[in-house]
């Protein structure tokens, strides 16, 4: 696989909304962040806010999945 | 302006419903509130905590009589839970300067919901081949579930998963510009 190849499938991984679980340090970064550089970090963000938008409109009550990731918490708690 | 903060007395009685419809509204822009260090911080993990928090402080808010004060709580939230994160990993000082000298907008507006937006993405939705369209309603229906599991259901190699989002994303995005929506205009 390329090295690009190799970015476009971390960037993805970020892109997701899956965070591992953080304990008492709350939500924590996801590992495939931290194996970007400081360009790819700043792409998978630009990427996210595009997927959210999509994902804000396609859902009926405009929830994206960082949405629903966390309501699912709130009401589980 | 939409004031979210018509949502704020339901959320602070302990209404989810309440808060989802406060956070379909505030969520992008807290995200947005953090582009300015997202080559230095996890934006996801910290809207996420951020939104979090907002739960648990929001009995306790007092509305300061301007519009929005829950979201531009939040946006604080946000900047300290990033100034914080970056002072523990001894991220470059210049970074957590940049982001603590930030001034925060008091006008903070919420976006509303655009149907025709969703009417086009759904079309190109319906549109998507095979595979890309099946990993990415795996992402879509399954939040909280860790790619690996996700590809692992639909018989994949987790490479093959990311592979099929992002050509569903690609797709997605190809056949929105033909209808006249450019998704980075949008957002700009």
């Amino acid at each position: 696989m390329t090295p690009q190849a190799e970015r476009e499938l971390l960037i993805e991984q970020v892109v997701a909304a899956w965070r591992p679980e953080g304990g008492e340090d709350g939500v924590r970064s996801h590992p495939a962040w931290h194996d970007l550089d400081e360009a790819g970090r700043m792409e998978a963000a630009e990427r996210t806010m595009r997927a959210r938008r999509i994902e804000a409109a396609l859902h009926p009550q405009g929830l994206t999945t960082t949405a629903r990731l966390v309501l699912a918490k709130i009401r589980g708690s | 302006m939409t004031d979210l903060d018509t949502h704020l007395p339901n959320i602070a009685a302990g209404d989810p419903d309440a808060f989802a419809r406060w956070v379909a509204g505030a969520e992008s822009r807290v995200r947005a509130s953090l582009t300015s260090v997202a080559g230095a911080v996890d934006v996801e993990a910290v809207v996420q905590e951020t939104l979090l928090r907002i739960w648990q402080v929001a009995p306790r808010v007092e509305p300061d009589g301007k519009p929005n004060c829950l979201l531009r709580l939040a946006v604080r939230i946000g900047r300290n839970l990033a100034v914080s994160d970056l002072r523990r990993r001894r991220v470059r000082p210049d970074v957590v300067a940049r982001l603590e000298s930030r001034a925060l907008s008091d006008q903070v507006d919420a976006a509303p919901p655009d149907p025709m937006l969703r009417r086009a993405i759904e079309a190109c939705r319906e549109k998507l081949p095979g595979k890309p369209a099946s990993a990415l309603d795996a992402r879509l229906s399954g939040p909280g579930t860790p790619d690996v599991t996700l590809a692992t259901r639909m018989n994949m190699k987790l490479n093959t998963f990311l592979q099929n989002v992002t050509r569903a994303r690609s797709l997605l995005a190809q056949c929105l510009k033909k209808r006249g929506i450019d998704l980075d205009a949008e957002l700009a």
